[in-house]
């Protein structure tokens, strides 16, 4: 057993750690987020030239050969920062997509682009009525000679307004919940046929719901096999939860600390609110939540990185386990601040926001304890 | 023991259903002058625009399960709106402690709507520990009026009050709870800086305001120098109650499961799936419960006076059940949870959930939040002190 980081990580680790202190105060933070893009694309390319963006893909992907782990520690400073550059959708979302079922052209034309930072390509797989079903779909692709023809729309896709590409899930085959049948596809943002609706989410970032009008992409862009796109597809939404989890784990870690800060300086009846046992018992209970998801997540990114397959169980745990922790952990730091914890005024708030954003993606706490109990 | 309306009070709840349908706002109909004149036709009922006043001010005198029915058929329809500032927190301390004149200076204006009143409490160093406020008033040499510096905070629409009631300390030199003052002043004057919070909802309703050598005269303080806590106490008393709003909440639930059942889900809705549904379920059974505990605590303040200590246990449940209506209409939004504000996507359902949801967090915090909500209820209803009591 070890779970001590290896060295690279180390320093890894703290080098995030240092960007997020010294660029990710609060007032910046809203001023990026306010301004277009919705991220700072200085902080974007630093990010590129520090390393970042290519630390989970392979040597010959242009990238360095790391894992889910290495995301981890990216990501959980990330989370401590709120960290508004989009590495979720780019290097997890769309990057992983085009890793696992890009063919050699697309990865060389495409990857190492991402890792420089001068793509940027993102995921579109939710559908109004699919809820966090990931099979439901029913956007379509039709084959017409050496081109597929895609219908449909697509919603909450993230940050697909700073996109260049998007991989485009869709249904070549089979009804519209079934796991075969599902196909995807790279396609130009720019394409005849797109159009992009854009909206800022709760937390300051930004999404976008995309219709689909006969669409025209070449059969070469597929990414993986045709109708066989769904262990894609599942694979990259449960990194994306590990990537996520990851996230929420840091803000939790500022929620509950900021917390105990506050409450030692807060005074009231003569009293620092510290004093009283059952404000001290609640934080008491942050900190468990935080260091039990903390366990639950290193557990699943280890056991991801052994074998996919075997960790989904583990996954589902995890995104249960984050949906629910977060939210009383946010609740409870509202809570405790009083009334400064419901004001734009505090960080907590915005912290708070980001983890009911996190639970509402790629499942919510209910979902996966239904598959959980169910696999 | 019995729940049943008799024929008196379901004659009554049919004269209030008849009054709701008849002056319904109509299609086109000018909002402000329907408003006016709802409240108008309200008053010729007999009082029915002040229901909670008293009959010796105007008030409809009803029996509790009057007010019982009043609630419930008022959180179904779609009345005017209306501000409990100076018709539900300030009226009652007027008609309890303030002089035959001040009555019927503040009293009409207040009936008619004609002044907007704002809650001058809380302070950035007094939010539970209310009693710690510093905002201080000097009383002139010649006794004539005071001067009031400090800054209170959560002023809930500061930005368009006309006048404030504020409780300010004219002596620190006793306990916290002595020297509390009670004044009325107009907020449109000179020394008052009224500034935006902005809520996690995104919304401006509270503010922080700053006195600056405001000038308020003698008579415009309620009783006596000194005593304002006392007046405030019974009042605040009457806002946990208020707070609850379970009526509401039980319109709210019905419109959250009618919801749910739009949303698709294979061949059912949201309600088939085992995991919400029982959250729902969970919800309404604690609904049901509080429902009944607000009507005990009903019946005993007609028959014995003030409602008493067991008020706190209305506003713990209360605000604690509207937060997880809120919750669950977030949970109903599914992937659209994450879509802000009207420029949000997704179906309609969706739209403006997390909003109300993130705002709902103030409902254990204001009005005492509910951590000392359960201290009062330890030492006031179980009789509890500890060594370290606070």
């Amino acid at each position: 057993m070890n779970f001590e980081l290896s060295e690279e990580q180390k320093m890894i680790q703290q080098s995030v750690e240092r960007f997020v202190q010294e660029n990710y105060d609060l007032t910046n933070r809203v001023k990026i987020s306010s301004e277009d893009p919705g991220y700072s694309q200085e902080y974007w390319t630093a990010m590129a030239e520090l390393g970042w963006l290519g630390l989970a893909f392979s040597e010959e992907e242009g990238g360095f050969g790391g894992n889910q782990i290495d995301t981890l520690v990216l990501m959980e400073q990330f989370g401590k920062g709120l960290v508004l550059e989009p590495f979720l959708a780019n290097i997890v979302l769309g990057g992983g997509a085009i890793k696992r079922g890009g063919s050699p052209a697309i990865k060389e034309s495409i990857l190492p682009n991402l890792i420089e930072g001068n793509l940027q390509v993102t995921l579109a797989y939710a559908e109004e009525q699919s809820r966090f079903d990931i099979e439901d779909v029913a956007t379509a692709a039709r084959e017409d000679g050496s081109n597929f023809i895609i219908n449909g729309k697509k919603s909450m896709v993230l940050n697909a307004e700073s996109a260049d590409k998007i991989v485009v899930v869709t249904r070549t085959s089979g009804s519209q919940v079934d796991e075969d049948g599902i196909s995807l596809f790279l396609v130009d943002a720019t394409s005849k046929g797109i159009e992009r609706e854009n909206f800022p989410t709760v937390d300051g970032l930004r999404a976008s719901e995309i219709t689909f009008t006969d669409v025209e992409v070449p059969s070469g862009n597929l990414i993986g096999e045709k109708d066989k796109g769904f262990a894609i597809l599942q694979a990259v939404v449960n990194d994306a939860i590990l990537a996520l989890s990851a996230e929420a784990v840091g803000a939790m870690e500022v929620l509950y600390k900021d917390t105990v800060e506050y409450t030692q300086q807060r005074e009231q009846f003569d009293h620092p609110l510290s004093d009283f046992q059952v404000l001290q018992h609640r934080m008491v209970d942050m900190f468990m939540e935080y260091e039990q998801c903390k366990s639950l997540l290193l557990r699943a990114t280890m056991e991801t990185v052994q074998d996919p397959i075997l960790a989904q169980r583990t996954v589902h745990a995890l995104k249960h386990l984050i949906g629910k922790s977060g939210i009383f952990v946010g609740e409870s730091a509202v809570q405790l601040h009083g009334g400064m914890g419901v004001t734009e005024e505090l960080r907590i708030g915005h912290f708070f926001k980001r983890l009911l954003v996190i639970d509402s993606q790629f499942g919510n706490s209910d979902f996966h304890l239904d598959k959980f109990t169910s696999l | 023991m019995h729940v049943e309306l008799n024929s008196e009070d379901l004659a009554f709840r049919e004269e209030v259903r008849t009054f709701f349908e008849e002056n319904k706002i109509k299609d086109g109909e000018d909002y402000f002058s329907w408003r006016e004149s709802w409240f108008k036709k309200a008053r010729e009922k007999g009082g029915w625009d002040v229901p909670k006043w008293p009959a010796k001010f105007g008030g409809p005198g009803w029996s509790p399960t009057q007010h019982y029915i009043w609630e419930q058929e008022t959180a179904r329809a779609n009345l005017p709106f209306d501000l409990p500032f100076g018709l539900g927190m300030l009226a009652p301390i007027l008609m309890n402690y303030g002089s035959e004149e001040q009555q019927e200076r503040f009293l009409p204006d207040i009936r008619d709507r004609k002044v907007n009143w704002c809650q001058g409490y809380s302070e950035p160093g007094a939010g539970s520990d209310l009693a710690n406020l510093k905002t201080k008033a000097v009383l002139s040499e010649d006794g004539t009026y005071y001067t009031v510096n400090g800054s209170k905070i959560w002023t809930t629409l500061a930005h368009m009050a006309d006048w404030i009631f504020c409780l300010t300390r004219t002596d620190d030199s006793g306990i916290k709870q002595q020297g509390i003052t009670f004044l009325l002043f107009p907020m449109k004057q000179e020394g008052i800086e009224v500034k935006p919070i902005i809520t996690l909802g995104g919304s401006h309703t509270v503010n922080t305001v700053h006195f600056t050598d405001v000038k308020v005269p003698v008579e415009n303080r309620i009783g006596e120098e000194g005593k304002g806590w006392t007046y405030a106490k019974g009042l605040l008393e009457h806002e946990r109650t208020g707070l609850a709003g379970l009526s509401k909440s039980l319109v709210e639930l019905e419109q959250l499961k009618d919801k749910a059942r739009t949303i698709q889900r294979g061949n059912g809705n949201l309600m088939d799936e085992a995991s919400y549904r029982s959250k729902v379920g969970e919800l309404e059974i604690d609904l049901l419960a509080t429902e009944f505990t607000e009507l005990r605590s009903l019946a005993s303040a007609a028959s014995g006076g003030e409602p008493g200590p067991e008020s706190s246990i209305l506003k713990l449940k209360g605000t604690e059940i509207k937060q997880r209506i809120q919750k669950l209409t977030v949970e109903a939004s599914g992937i659209y949870a994450s879509a802000w504000g009207d420029k949000g996507a997704g179906p309609s359902f969706a739209k403006g959930g997390t909003a109300g949801y993130l705002n709902s967090r103030y409902f254990t915090i204001y009005g005492g939040a509910s951590e000392v909500q359960k201290d009062i209820v330890a030492k006031k209803v179980l009789g509890l002190t500890t060594g370290k009591s606070k």
